[in-house]
């Protein structure tokens, strides 16, 4: 998706203006109790949290990274899920002329796999990599796969 | 959507030997030492992997066609339709949040 503003300028609104722009939608509530107005909590560890009306607040998520311009990774919590359960978004924005690309990939997995990282001896990064490779090209060439199998 | 058979499937595939497993699968149906062969783990090892992806649903025990002493291992399909509707799904919800997004920046550009 591109936008007709600068990568830093992009950044700012979308970490800043959430409760501007975000659309809440029935398939996917954050809470039963709806969507509430989302805030973030600018910098690493800070929180993605959303406010309800009557001043109850709810966690969806902590950032793991933070490069205004560049790069936002937060998790991503309903309250549907189980607590151990987390899911990682990263947003990413490019220069293109005068416009930035902004790009959204929802990682289901990738946070899990931490814990067992150090147990299984891989690297972490080697062994996000491969979840996040795994999420992106597998998955497609499963579904023919399932698909065919019909 | 079923929310608790869809967390057994993530939760299942939270393991980087049980995403090799489904990938091998999805080839076709093996014996369990094929499994374990494949992935280099232990006999043990593989048999405790096999028993998470069985209790997920995403996995199925079976006899081989010709003889039946051998158990194989197949994949179901209905998890896997779950977990990729919701992919499409969370896909669609994005973008419809990235539209928003746009569209709140075009009405606010100075």
């Amino acid at each position: 998706m591109r936008v007709p503003a600068s990568p830093e300028h992009a950044f700012e609104v979308f970490t800043q203006e959430i409760a501007l722009w975000w659309q809440p939608n029935g398939l996917f509530a954050i809470t039963p109790a709806g969507d509430g107005r989302l805030a973030f909590e600018p910098g690493v560890g800070g929180r993605l949290f959303t406010t309800f009306s009557n001043g109850a607040e709810y966690e969806i998520g902590r950032i793991s990274a933070w490069e205004p311009g560049k790069r936002l990774v937060f998790t991503w919590r309903p309250s549907s899920f189980t607590p151990e359960q987390s899911t990682e978004v990263e947003v990413l924005f490019q220069a293109v002329g005068k416009e930035t690309r902004v790009s959204i990939e929802h990682r289901a997995w990738d946070t899990i796999p931490q814990r067992h990282a150090a147990r299984h001896g891989f690297p972490e990064h080697a062994t996000l990599q491969r979840a996040a490779d795994w999420w992106r090209v597998s998955l497609a060439a499963l579904s023919e796969r399932l698909g065919s199998a019909e | 959507m079923n929310e608790e058979s869809l967390d057994r499937t993530l939760l299942a595939l939270a393991d980087p030997y049980r995403r090799r497993v489904v990938d091998l699968l999805c080839e076709r149906p093996r014996r369990a030492g094929e499994l374990a062969e494949a992935t280099q783990l232990a006999f043990p090892a593989m048999s405790r992997h096999l028993r998470a992806l069985r209790e997920s649903g995403l996995v199925e025990e079976g006899r081989h066609e010709q003889d039946s002493r051998v158990r194989i291992y197949r994949l179901r399909q209905e998890p896997m339709n779950e977990l990729k509707a919701w992919l499409e799904q969370t896909e669609k919800m994005w973008m419809r949040q990235l539209a928003a997004f746009k569209a709140h920046l075009q009405k606010t550009r100075k």
